[in-house]
């Protein structure tokens, strides 16, 4: 065929300045692995009550994690992260819709502004915003009362609920961004050419533009799910310690028990969760995408 | 298919401007049921614009466009039932061959089995039988090229719609899509509207041609009338090559028309049927550079004229030759062969007879 050598892979080019530029990365990620690999050596260490200092070898870190009270805090993260990532996304695509689309550049820039400005503010101012929200008296609340939907403040704070709210609005700029990347690469005529061929405005989405933006809807809810999986200060602050996320756990069990070796336990559970759904992620979008073509 | 009289598209009065570009201007026109119609303009001259108002991707600031006797002018892209070609293919990148083509008739639900059907005629139609299952990124061009044909083919549009489906290709491959979309659309018998901007495209491929200037239509006409009637200079100057003479004031003498130049040249033609050309009227000569010939010695011919050789420009079956002609200006002669190059070398002072029979004259 003709096409045949077109796409074939090009022979490898030598790259001159490859070394140079991977230099900095490479020193980073020696660093990192030295930091893990000392956390990793706690996880096999006796955890002697009262001392700092770990003792001798043992697997007994790891068996403790079968616990139920333990295994209902993961149980409890995963949870939390995948309603956090799921709702993330219903909210942020059609807010990258709108951006990407636009037709004024002013209606787009504010649209950018809007969604992109919250990353500026610190992790925990925003959260203590969003305790004066959610609070019983907060602004949710009042607004409740006031057009007479509840007699009762409802309680939002110190729940799962809560967590997922502010978790939500602290991942949607992310989202969007990787979302209004994903829209931008859609080619303009695709959409043109199915609503020539007869396709309404709700089909078009649904056989062109969904497909087409899938491995973006796919990384950006992956990546959100890994990064809600290490939350800490959200669930610490609006779940007030009734809604334990793994890396409260860990900060319990590091630096109110000082149970180093079962803290490391559970960072490098959380870690492996989190590389777990990054690295199924590649596989699933061509699968997906597969699934969506046909029909 | 409908009776012959009423006509496929008609656009009446059609203008579209973009904030302060006018990109057409009170455009009308009429396709004729399965004519091959191609629009034909400079780069920016508002083609695309109006293949999307057919298409219904851009509504009409002002005017009405009516597809098979249905005012469309309001209807959305998805009622329209055009089959549109786009510049760069638009396929579905997500999907087959074979879903690419049958996208519009599951959208019109048609039965699988007679979808496959249709679908296996129009890949062989476009020659890409045993491809269905290919994926878009596999395809070369020329394969995308068709599979975009065929799925705009497959649903049997009121108006088939190609912007410029053939500029992205090669040139060899361009001549042979050429031929083939020609056999396409006698297959077919489909309503075709085709832009470019490559005039040789045009005038091969048409029933007739619109070109056009700016948002506006300069003339509308065969390819033969086209080329040998132009309505205005820049439809003169716009197909083929044509050397432009100066101004000249005309009057008739017996049989002839006697043309006066600047610089004391006077050129005859035999009188012809031409209202617009009048005793004393201030004219446009157009001349095509096969009209021009070397002439050798001293044979007589008419409108003699000499000038120096300038340049030859080598192609093959012929040669472009260039040459300085005094108050007329520079001219360019079109020679077969290459054996002028020696015989008439830069810089030498040759003779030439210009055919104004064969000319076109403008009223100035
Ligand atoms: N969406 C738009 N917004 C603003 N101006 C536009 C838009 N689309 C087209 N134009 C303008 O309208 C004019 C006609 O554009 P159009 O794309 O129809 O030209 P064309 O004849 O198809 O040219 P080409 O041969 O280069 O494709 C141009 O001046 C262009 O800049
Ligand atoms: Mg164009």
């Amino acid at each position: 065929m003709i096409a045949s050598a077109r796409w074939r892979a090009a022979p490898a080019r030598p790259r001159p300045f490859f070394l140079w530029l991977f230099l900095p990365s490479l020193a980073a990620a020696l660093l990192f692995v030295a930091a893990l690999c000392e956390v990793a050596q706690y996880a096999f260490r006796v955890f002697t009550p009262g001392s700092l200092e770990a003792g001798g070898f043992t697997l007994e870190n790891f068996a403790r994690l079968a616990r139920p009270i333990y295994l209902s805090v993961l149980a409890d993260t995963l949870l939390i992260s995948l309603a956090t990532a799921l709702f993330t996304l219903l909210l942020s695509y059609p807010v990258a819709y709108a951006m990407v689309r636009a037709k004024s550049d002013f209606v787009r820039s504010l649209i950018m502004l809007l969604a992109v400005t919250p990353l500026f503010t610190g992790e925990i101012v925003r959260t203590y915003a969003w305790i004066l929200v959610l609070g019983s008296n907060g602004f949710v609340n009042s607004v409740l009362k006031a057009a007479g939907l509840v007699n009762a403040p409802l309680t939002m704070l110190y729940t799962r609920f809560g967590v997922i709210v502010a978790l939500v609005q602290f991942s949607m700029p992310v989202m969007i961004i990787i979302l209004a990347a994903a829209l931008a690469h859609v080619d303009r005529n695709c959409e043109r050419a199915a609503a020539n061929l007869g396709a309404g405005p709700a089909k078009v989405f649904r056989h062109v533009t969904l497909p087409l933006t899938l491995p973006g809807i796919v990384s950006g809810t992956v990546v959100i799910f890994a990064w809600t999986m290490s939350a800490f200060s959200t669930p610490q602050l609006v779940g007030g310690g009734k809604v334990l996320m793994i890396s409260n756990l860990v900060y319990l069990q590091g630096l109110s028990s000082f149970n180093f070796p079962f803290a490391a336990v559970l960072s490098l559970l959380a870690l492996a969760v989190a590389i777990g759904a990054l690295g199924s992620m590649r596989p699933f979008v061509s699968r997906l995408e597969r699934k969506a073509a046909v029909n | 298919m409908k009776g012959e009289a009423s006509p496929a598209v008609e656009l009446i009065k059609v203008s579209k401007s973009f904030d302060a570009v006018q990109a057409v201007r009170e455009l009308s026109l009429t396709i004729r049921q399965g004519e091959l119609l191609t629009l034909l303009g400079p780069s920016g001259c508002g083609k695309t614009t109006l293949l999307n108002m057919l298409a219904g991707f851009e509504v009409p600031s002002a005017g009405s466009i009516v597809i098979g006797g249905r005012d469309v002018t309001a209807v959305p892209p998805y009622r329209r039932n055009t089959g549109m070609v786009f510049q760069n293919y638009a396929l579905f990148p997500h999907m087959n061959v074979f879903d690419n083509v049958a996208f519009g008739l599951r959208m019109r639900k048609m039965a699988k089995f007679e979808m496959a059907r249709a679908v296996g005629h129009a890949l062989e139609m476009v020659k890409l039988e045993g491809l269905a299952s290919r994926r878009i990124r596999q395809l070369s061009g020329g394969q995308q090229q068709r599979v975009a044909l065929a799925r705009a083919i497959v649903i049997e549009p009121k108006v088939l719609l190609l912007d410029e489906p053939l500029s992205a290709l090669d040139r060899n491959l361009r001549g042979a899509m050429q031929v083939e979309l020609r056999e396409l659309h006698e297959r077919t018998g489909l309503t075709t509207l085709f832009v470019t901007h490559d005039q040789e495209e045009a005038l091969g491929l048409s029933d007739r041609i619109v070109v056009m200037s700016r948002g506006e239509i300069q003339q509308v006409a065969t390819p033969l009338e086209l080329y040998r009637l132009p309505a205005n200079g820049f439809v003169a100057s716009f197909i083929g090559e044509i050397n432009r003479l100066p101004p000249a004031r005309c009057r008739t003498e017996g049989n002839d028309v006697v043309f006066e130049i600047a610089g004391g040249i006077v050129l005859r033609a035999r009188k012809r049927n031409q209202p617009t050309i009048g005793a004393g009227q201030e004219t446009h000569l157009f001349v095509r550079p096969e009209h021009l010939t070397l002439v050798e010695g001293d044979r007589p011919a008419p409108n003699r004229v000499s000038c120096r050789v300038t340049a030859h420009l080598y192609q093959g079956a012929y040669t472009l030759t260039r040459v300085d002609a005094g108050p007329l200006g520079n001219l360019q002669l079109r020679v077969l062969g290459g054996e002028v190059i020696a015989a008439a070398p830069i810089g030498s002072q040759i003779k030439i007879s210009i055919d104004l029979d064969k000319a076109v004259i403008l009223a100035g």
